[in-house]
This record gives C-alpha cells, structure tokens and sequence, in this order.
C-alpha cells in the first residue's frame, strides 16, 4: 500500500486500458499483488457508515472476520459493471464449498442516489447473487469517494445517467487489508482465486 | 470575555485565516468532451495562502488520532505523514510554523478543513482559481504564464519558504489567493474524478478503448500542460498517500 506514484500512474493507466471494449484481445487485465504492509492497514478504519441491501446500517468493521472480495459497480451501469460482477462470481464459482463459507463479496454503489438498500436487493435477487455470501452496499457521497480514495478507485460523473469509473477487483483479508488487486477485467481472474486461498491459509 | 476578544484581534494575519472570495465564472476543464460548454464555476472562498505547519499543528494538538504517532494506517501512510516534523507536536521552530504543512495525506487534509469549518476545494474549483495570473482571471492559455508555471514547478523551494504578511507565500493572482503554484502541490475533494490516460492529448479512438463509459473525456487544451502535470500527480494518489510536496488550502 505505500504509494510509489511512478508506479501507481502505470496501474492506473493499465486499468484504465484494460476496462472498456470486451472484444479487444489485447486488453488482458492487470493483477497486483500487494506487498505485506510494514504497519497494520486495515480498511475497515475508515470510519463511514452505510447501509445494506436489507437497510441495516453498517459499519465496515462488520466485514471482518472473511476473507472478502470487494468491487465498486452500479447497478444502472450497462457497460463494465456486469463484467465486474461476473468476474466475482467466476472467483466465487472457482471455490470449493468449504472456501466459500469463509468468503464474503461485497459490492459497493458508486451510484448511492439511486442505488438505495431496496434497489440494491433487487438488483442482487435478479442478478442472483446469493444473500448469505455477498453484501451490497450504500453510502452517501463523502462514505463512496472515502472507500475509493483508501483503494484506488478512480469514478466521475458522465452527463446525468453515467459515471466513468476504473474497474479495480480488491481482495481484502479477515482483517480488512488488502492483500490483492485486480485492476481491468479479465477472463481469467486467476490471480484473484489466488489471492483468496492465500488469504483463506 | 475581554481580553480574549481582544487576543483574537491582535492574532497577526499570517494565521491564514483569510479567505478570498472567488466569483463565479466559467471554465474549461483539462479533461472533457470536445464541444461541451464550459462548465459553470459557482463562487466560492479559498484561502489566501496554503495551510502552514502552525495551523496544523493546531489541528493535530486538539484532534490527538491525527497526531502522527496515533494515526491509523488506512487514513495517512505513516512512514510519510508529517515525516519532516520533529515530533508528534514539534513541528519545528518559529520559521518552520510558517511554512506551508506538507506530508498530510487527502484523509487528513480533508479533516483539517472539516475542523476549520471549511472543505477541500474541489478539482474544477482548484483549476478555475489557478487558471488566474497576476492581472487575467483566465490565464491558462496564455504563453508566458504557461512558462512561468513550468518555471515554478521545476524550481520548487526546499525546504518552502514561510508565508509571511509581506507575501513571502508567491505573487497574489487576480483573485488575491498567493502561492498556488510556487509552493506545494495541493489536494482537492475528488482528486480521484478525473479519469487520465496515458496521453489523452490526441483525441483519436485509441482514447474510447480507455475508459468504461460510452464516450471518452478527452482533454481539451492540449497546450495546458501545467494542468496536465498536476492531473498526472492526481492520477498516482490514493486517500493515505503523504508527499512531501504536497500540502493542502482549504476552501468555503
């Protein structure tokens, strides 16, 4: 996690490369692992408070205890965020049933005007994303540009309806650090099933 | 009651409590559609200069889990927070107090202004007050100036200089904000909007395949390229990043 910009600005412009056309071959995406930090960082220090698709609210300290996996999507989004969600559920499909009880994926509204707790549960019923696994997320917009500054998340509104946002797949350990990211989408998310056994060790 | 009010009234004005009302205007971000119309600036007040060590040691004195020794690791990395203080609540001698505060993190900057009652400017915001030269509000097309900001960012003072009554702090723009340029770089509210390329200054359909939307922002003024700098900065931070360059100026 500490920041090392020259290399950062590469990251982010592969991400970036790596995020929009599906059909382009040559856009295969980027996986980093993150070294063990020499302190203790845990994501869920950050201090915001939000709401789950069942409307309770949460802090993200309640994530702990799970490896998790983690995305920042929405549930308007036609373009990547679909790709996203696949990709989760690929690394969720890789595990077997005894891993998966200790993995929880989380998906964060970059959109939290209009991704309320009851659009979220729809949204995850017709997606079928299953309840006991996989924890939605809103917040209002200081709580969203908090996570995504702690995790590299880059987003920016895109006329009324759109954002832009960079696709980062986050692996975070039982106690909130990140241990891996994947940045783009891929069809092979790999390195993402990777960091998640290691995690689970 | 007295002798306090009076206290207050005798604080010099190099506490940089002031703040320069911006008005409203119009600007063209670096980064947009070609043939948008320029984006609307509301008014708004940024402070005259850049937050000092003084000022932040006065945040830190009064908000004990942002001292350096006490802050948690996913709100500033703390190997670089404050790294150039002494200590947790030595932030160096007199002249020190007077330098602009740099080594915070976009976490931290963010609660100093919460704690003045105020908030980080925003990217737009920034730019649009930083586009100002000495006598034009817009002077980020013009040559000279665009030199002299390459000028500054290349001969950055170090360690900063004090910001001192006499402006010591750089030439005060239009505005009356001193010191955007020549001293730190500065964070803003959404440093983490903008969405930048690796070279976005050709607007050609390379540039569709690198953002998740529909249409690509491109950049607008090519010739801007200090503003291509500080996007470029922007674009290598994350929340707890803390540079030694970069220091924070709140906004109301």
């Amino acid at each position: 996690m500490r920041p090392r910009p020259l290399l950062l600005v590469l990251a982010s412009v592969l991400a970036l490369t790596a995020c929009a056309r599906r059909d382009a071959a040559s856009t295969p995406a980027v996986t980093t692992s993150v070294e063990p930090a020499e302190e203790r960082v845990s994501l869920y220090d950050l201090p915001s408070s939000w709401r789950d698709q069942r409307g309770a609210t949460v802090h993200l300290d309640t994530l702990a205890g799970r490896v998790r996996v983690l995305a920042m999507v929405y549930t308007s989004c036609h373009a990547t965020c679909p790709l996203i969600v696949a990709d989760l559920k690929r690394v969720e499909a890789s595990l077997t049933a005894a891993q998966r009880d200790d993995v929880g994926f989380v998906l964060v509204s970059l959109d939290p005007a209009r991704d309320t707790p009851g659009r979220l549960a729809e949204w995850a019923a017709a997606t079928r994303l299953d309840p006991t696994r996989w924890t939605l997320l809103n917040g209002d917009a200081d709580a969203v540009r908090e996570l995504a500054a702690a995790i590299g998340v880059r987003y920016q509104a895109e006329g009324p309806d759109a954002l832009a946002h960079t696709n980062v797949i986050t692996v975070l350990d039982a106690d909130g650090a990140v241990v891996h990211q994947q940045l783009g989408l891929g069809a092979e998310s790999r390195g993402t099933v990777d960091a998640v056994q290691r995690a689970l060790r | 009651m007295r002798p306090i009010l009076l206290a207050l009234a005798m604080l010099p004005s190099v506490t940089g409590a002031e703040m320069v009302r911006v008005p409203a205007g119009t600007y063209r971000p670096l980064y947009g559609r070609p043939g948008d119309a320029p984006t609307v600036v509301a008014a708004f007040h940024l402070d005259r200069d850049p937050a000092t060590r003084g000022e932040y040691l006065a945040f830190v004195r009064a908000n004990p889990t942002w001292r350096r020794g006490a802050v948690k690791g996913v709100l500033a990395d703390r190997r670089a927070y404050l790294a150039d203080w002494r200590g947790d609540l030595d932030a160096g001698d007199a002249a020190d107090l007077r330098r602009p505060v740099t080594g915070v993190s976009w976490f931290a900057a963010r609660a100093y202004c919460a704690w003045r009652g105020k908030r980080l400017p925003t990217v737009l915001e920034w730019e649009y007050a930083a586009a100002a030269s000495a006598t034009r509000r817009d002077a980020a097309r013009q040559p000279r100036f665009v030199q002299q900001l390459l000028t500054l960012y290349t001969t950055r003072p170090h360690p900063l200089p004090a910001i001192t009554a006499a402006g010591a702090a750089g030439v005060a723009n239009h505005y009356g904000v001193r010191g955007m340029h020549g001293l730190a770089w500065e964070w803003t509210a959404d440093f983490n909007s903008v969405l930048v390329s690796d070279d976005s200054r050709g607007v050609g359909a390379r540039d569709h395949d690198l953002f998740c939307a529909s249409a690509a922002i491109g950049a607008t003024d090519p010739a801007n390229y200090p503003a291509f700098l500080r996007h470029a900065l922007r674009a290598g931070l994350t929340g707890r990043a803390a540079v030694e360059t970069l220091g924070v100026r709140c906004a109301a």
